[in-house]
């Protein structure tokens, strides 16, 4: 199914509708970006997009494995977004992280958490709580944390489209950055120590 | 002018009961408009109280984000110079929980907060009886599902936290108006009011929030506001909508209702107008030798036009006058047999509406002129000669008459178009009866040339039979004309009524689902379909598991396609997008193979992956997936699944009925075997319990068993859809029969004019020996003849106009109702004959010689 020819260690990057680039063209999504810095770097990495729109942290533990079929050594998770918009138990979010990044780390790979934050509608008591679920996560396995993914872009009329959730071309720009800014230590590292 | 004045009154004495059928064509007619009219009016009213209570407002904004201070104040400007008045409302996701703390469950609600006033349509239903009024919301109350009761296991007058907040519950929604239909439900509702939901904070920066404007507009004003506010917002992410709005699905069924309703209205006027007119044609026959005496004495043209023309505008007057009152009585009659079929909680008020009476007296006189015109210039060309030379010419038609018939043509277009409410069904209409009028007169020419041999015939019926036809001046035209036009308004008429129930036609059997799952995992499947099916009442089918992935298109036929190639008009979306896919062994009900073949077993599942050569599976594409971006049959597209690409060969083509979703659709759906090895969610949707707590209950346990999974509950909207969809079926079918009625009563009266010729050749024929039983055999050949036909032609015509309006009109699929049709051409060619014969009885039982003596 994979083409052959492509063997290229992978950074995978396990996400929701922000990773799949809803209303975005492909080259504009944030992985395409990461993947454009990444071949200007000169380093020797595919991001794959193993993004789907509306998917939970359930979701996204359920196809891991699939998504893991290749070459992985990088796994970026970015999820958690859906689960604050149907306000799904944070107790079932962070056990669906931990079983992620478990498995990650179990094979071998680098694993950076992006963190989500849950709107302030939600009421303070869950974002609160579901805020926690990152932080935690990232101290007790010990992985690179990504505060927020949507950092500065959130809630900005200029940076989103029309639904007010996902970023537009301009936004997802600016999350780009923010996800280079915690990858780009880990591809070096990566590519020094293969 | 006494002359003309004394003229009219002499000959309305003598003549009344000639032209007592011309009075009841128009009584018939007028009568059948104006209840027409007062009921579909009643209904508008209805229905247009239930759109606006559907958004529960005249008009409404709505915006995700809240709007700038500059741009409220043009807002309020624009609202101070229409008289309108507005109601803010936020509808937000939140989560909440019991107050007291020992209580740890939360639930996420769809919250709304409204201020005073609210709805300005529609009623809150509280249980028990309890009445609505803002107070209970004053002052942190709040008002609840039962669900959410049952869920958080609370109770009238315990405490809510939502948001920093703690809440008093004052009473229990049972139904609540401008719940919007369709929408995704994230939870049970709870009402809070406007300062309270301030106070709570959920409010903040980057909060997920629908902000609504409720207006209330003077009716006058409202599309000329919604225009100006779409211009002002333009730019502004708010959406402005009135109740009117044809956007949503509801709204195009009310425009579609309309339209229809307006049609059988001018249907039932045109079907009036050929009564009148062949009415007229043959009051004109019949006066020739006193209009010939009338010229001999010097009477100019002009003045005996003037007199039958009085003579017509008396008659359509007072029938109209008849029509009204006749209107008035069958509204009366209505709610008496009517309040056993309409839906429980939708009154509509019937009554005669003032516009529909004036429109009805205007129409009924115009239509008697129209129509009573071109038959009344033969008057003219009576000649005094006449009287002593009987001669049974064709009228020939001087330019005079042609300028008329145009005119007259004309104003029937102006007419149609008034009536049907759009120059698109306007001209439909008009092209079709045309169209019809000329098939009808071309085959009334061709039947006469093609049964003269039969002339010859030894059979006496049979060849009398076709004499009466074939001999000039015979009725085949105006019978072909009249009943070819009436029967193809009927089959119309019915057949559009069958395609606008049908689409109506939601599944809303007991049976149907009403629930829905989202993003069930499938080691999640077993234990939410074993839940489910314990839960649902007994003889409810099982639930539905549908599995769907998500997948994007990265190549098609090998090329490594720049997917820009394929781009189709932007926003209509490119195939690069997002699809969600499923995979199955066999078409959905909704389906139907346009191309190629489906398969009927799973593929295999371990094709030669690595190799990459050999595409690993099948998919079947969406006919408009074929048509928009070229692809065949044949094809290999690749597919990007959850980040890995799978390559799959187009092996068919389907087409999907998207109007009939239930059972979903698909742009592509693949063949088994190794999409089943992608991870990948699964829907269900499954009849619930009808009791409310139990539906609660099964919410609360799902959460037990599949936390992640969403459950949306459609059962008010289904209820809701179901209101309205009973009332329009209901008021299209009743507006349907009137058509059918009225229909019958006119034609039934045009070919019973033609007995005033019967009279005098029934006596001729007994006088030469003929039996009673003879003419009849005549009379049935030479009507059934002429009704087959009428029939025939009508009904072809019938389909066609169906098929027109139906598609460029009404947009809606077309379907061929071929019993339907076949059932027209019998019972038209059956009617006619019946009535021909008892139109004629009294001919036959008349004796030759008093009819002879009374000529």
């Amino acid at each position: 199914m994979r083409a052959p020819v492509d063997r290229r260690p992978e950074v995978v990057i396990l996400g929701d509708s922000l990773t799949a680039g809803l209303g975005l063209d492909t080259p504009q999504g944030f992985p395409a970006l990461l993947q454009q810095r990444i071949d200007e770097r000169g380093l020797d990495f595919t991001v794959v997009n193993a993004g789907v729109s509306g998917d939970t942290s359930a979701g996204g533990l359920r196809r891991l494995e699939w998504a893991l079929e290749g070459n992985p050594r990088v796994l970026v998770v970015a999820l958690g977004g859906n689960d604050a918009l149907r306000g799904l138990p944070t107790d079932e979010l962070e056990r669906n992280l931990a079983a992620i990044i478990d498995r990650g780390t179990r094979e071998g790979l680098e694993v950076i958490l992006a963190g989500m934050e849950a709107p302030p509608n939600n009421g303070p008591e869950y974002t609160a709580r579901f805020r926690r679920v990152y932080r935690d996560l990232a101290k007790a396995h010990d992985v690179v944390l990504i505060p927020f993914l949507l950092d500065g872009v959130a809630g900005e009329a200029t940076l989103n489209q029309a639904d007010g959730i996902h970023p537009n071309a301009e936004g997802a720009r600016l999350v780009a950055e923010t996800v280079w800014h915690a990858l780009e230590p880990v591809l070096t590292v990566a590519s020094e120590t293969r | 002018m006494m002359f003309i004045a004394r003229m009219i009154a002499r000959e309305m004495r003598s003549s009344w009961r000639r032209l007592l059928f011309f009075f009841v064509c128009i009584a018939v007619g007028v009568g059948a408009i104006v209840a027409l009219r007062s009921v579909i009016q009643s209904v508008r009213q209805t229905f247009a109280g239930e759109a606006r209570a559907l958004i529960t407002a005249d008009a409404i904004i709505t915006s995700n984000r809240r709007l700038d201070p500059e741009l409220l104040s043009l807002i309020e400007r624009r609202l101070a110079e229409a008289g309108a008045a507005e109601l803010e409302s936020v509808e937000i996701a939140t989560m909440v929980r019991a107050s007291d703390a020992s209580a740890g469950l939360t639930r996420m609600v769809e919250l709304r907060a409204v201020e005073p006033g609210f709805p300005y349509y529609g009623r809150m239903a509280l249980t028990g009886g309890q009445a609505f009024s803002h107070d209970l919301l004053r002052d942190f109350g709040v008002l609840v599902r039962p669900e959410l009761l049952a869920q958080l296991r609370l109770q009238v007058g315990e405490g809510l936290l939502i948001g920093t907040k703690r809440f008093v519950i004052r009473g229990v929604i049972e139904a609540e108006p401008g719940r919007r239909l369709g929408a995704f439900s994230l939870g049970p509702r709870v009402l809070v009011s406007m300062e309270d939901l301030h106070a709570t904070g959920l409010l903040a920066f980057g909060s997920r929030a629908s902000y609504q404007r409720l207006l209330k507009v003077p009716d006058a004003a409202l599309d000329g506001l919604i225009t100006t506010l779409r211009a002002d917002l333009a730019n502004a992410f708010a959406r402005v909508r009135s109740y009117k709005a044809t956007e949503d699905d509801i709204g195009e069924d009310f425009a579609r209702a309309e339209d229809y309703l307006s049609l059988v209205g001018l249907v039932i006027l045109i079907l009036g107008g050929i009564g009148v007119s062949s009415v007229t044609r043959v009051f004109v026959q019949q006066k020739i030798r006193s209009i010939a005496v009338l010229k001999c004495v010097g009477a100019r043209s002009s003045q005996l036009l003037a007199i039958y023309l009085a003579q017509v505008i008396t008659l359509g007057l007072a029938g109209s006058g008849l029509g009204v009152a006749l209107a008035a009585g069958a509204i009366a009659a209505i709610p008496a047999w009517l309040a056993a079929a309409a839906t429980p909680g939708v009154a509509i008020e019937y009554g005669l509406t003032a516009p529909a009476v004036l429109q009805g007296l205007g129409i009924g006189l115009l239509v008697s002129v129209l129509f009573a015109l071109v038959p009344l210039l033969d008057v003219r060309h009576v000649k005094p000669s006449r009287l002593l030379r009987e001669e049974a010419s064709a009228p020939r038609r001087d330019p005079v008459q042609w300028i008329t018939i145009g005119a007259v043509a004309a104003a029937l277009v102006a007419l149609t178009v008034w009536q049907a409410g759009s120059w698109r069904i306007g001209l439909v209409v008009t092209v079709g009866f045309a169209v019809t009028a000329l098939v009808l007169h071309l085959a009334g020419l061709l039947l006469i040339r093609l049964i003269r041999p039969l002339a010859w015939s030894r059979w006496f019926a049979l060849r009398h039979a076709v004499l009466q036809l074939s001999r000039p001046g015979s009725q085949v035209r105006i019978v072909l004309l009249a009943v070819g036009l009436g029967s193809f308004f009927i089959i119309a008429v019915r057949s559009l009524q069958e395609n606008l129930i049908a689409e109506f036609a939601v599944d809303l059997s007991p049976e149907a689902p009403d629930m829905f799952m989202l993003d069930i995992q499938p080691d999640q499947v077993e234990a939410v379909r074993a839940l489910v099916t314990a839960r649902q009442d007994p003889g409810a089918p099982p639930p539905r598991l549908l599995p769907v992935l998500r997948a994007r298109v990265v190549g098609v036929q090998g090329r490594d396609v720049q997917l820009e190639n394929y781009e189709d008009v932007r926003g209509r979306g490119s195939l690069a997008r997002e699809y969600t896919i499923t995979y199955r062994t066999a078409l959905e009900a909704n389906e139907r193979l346009v191309e190629g073949a489906f398969w009927s077993d799973a593929g295999p599942t371990q094709p030669g992956a690595e190799a990459g050569m050999t595409p690993a599976t099948e998919v079947s594409v969406e006919e408009s997936i074929r048509d928009r971006f070229g692809i065949a049959v044949g094809d290999v597209m690749r597919f990007d699944v959850l980040g890995r690409v799978i390559e799959a060969r187009v092996t068919s083509v389907r087409h999907v009925e998207w109007s009939d979703s239930r059972a979903g659709g698909f742009m592509f759906v693949f063949r088994p075997g190794v999409l089943d090895r992608a991870p990948h969610a699964s829907i269900a949707f499954f009849r619930a319990p009808s009791e409310a707590a139990a539906r609660g209950r099964l919410q609360a346990d799902l959460v037990a068993v599949a936390p992640n999974v969403s459950l949306i509950d459609g059962r008010e909207i289904l209820q809701a859809i179901e209101v309205v969809v009973d009332n329009v079926t209901l008021a299209v079918t009743v507006v349907g029969s009137l058509v059918v009625l009225s229909g019958l009563l006119i034609l039934v009266g045009a070919v019973a004019m033609t007995k005033f010729r019967r009279i005098y050749e029934a006596a001729i024929f007994k006088t030469l020996g003929a039996t009673r039983r003879l003419i009849m055999a005549v009379l049935l050949l030479e009507y059934g003849l002429l009704g087959s036909l009428a029939g025939l032609i009508g009904s072809l015509g019938a389909v066609g106009l169906t098929w027109g309006i139906a598609r460029f009109a009404l947009e809606i699929p077309f379907r061929p109702l071929p019993l339907l049709t076949a059932a027209g051409v019998v019972v038209t060619g059956a009617l006619v004959a019946a009535v021909g014969i008892a139109a004629s009885w009294d001919v036959l039982q008349r004796k030759p010689l008093a009819t002879l003596r009374a000529e």
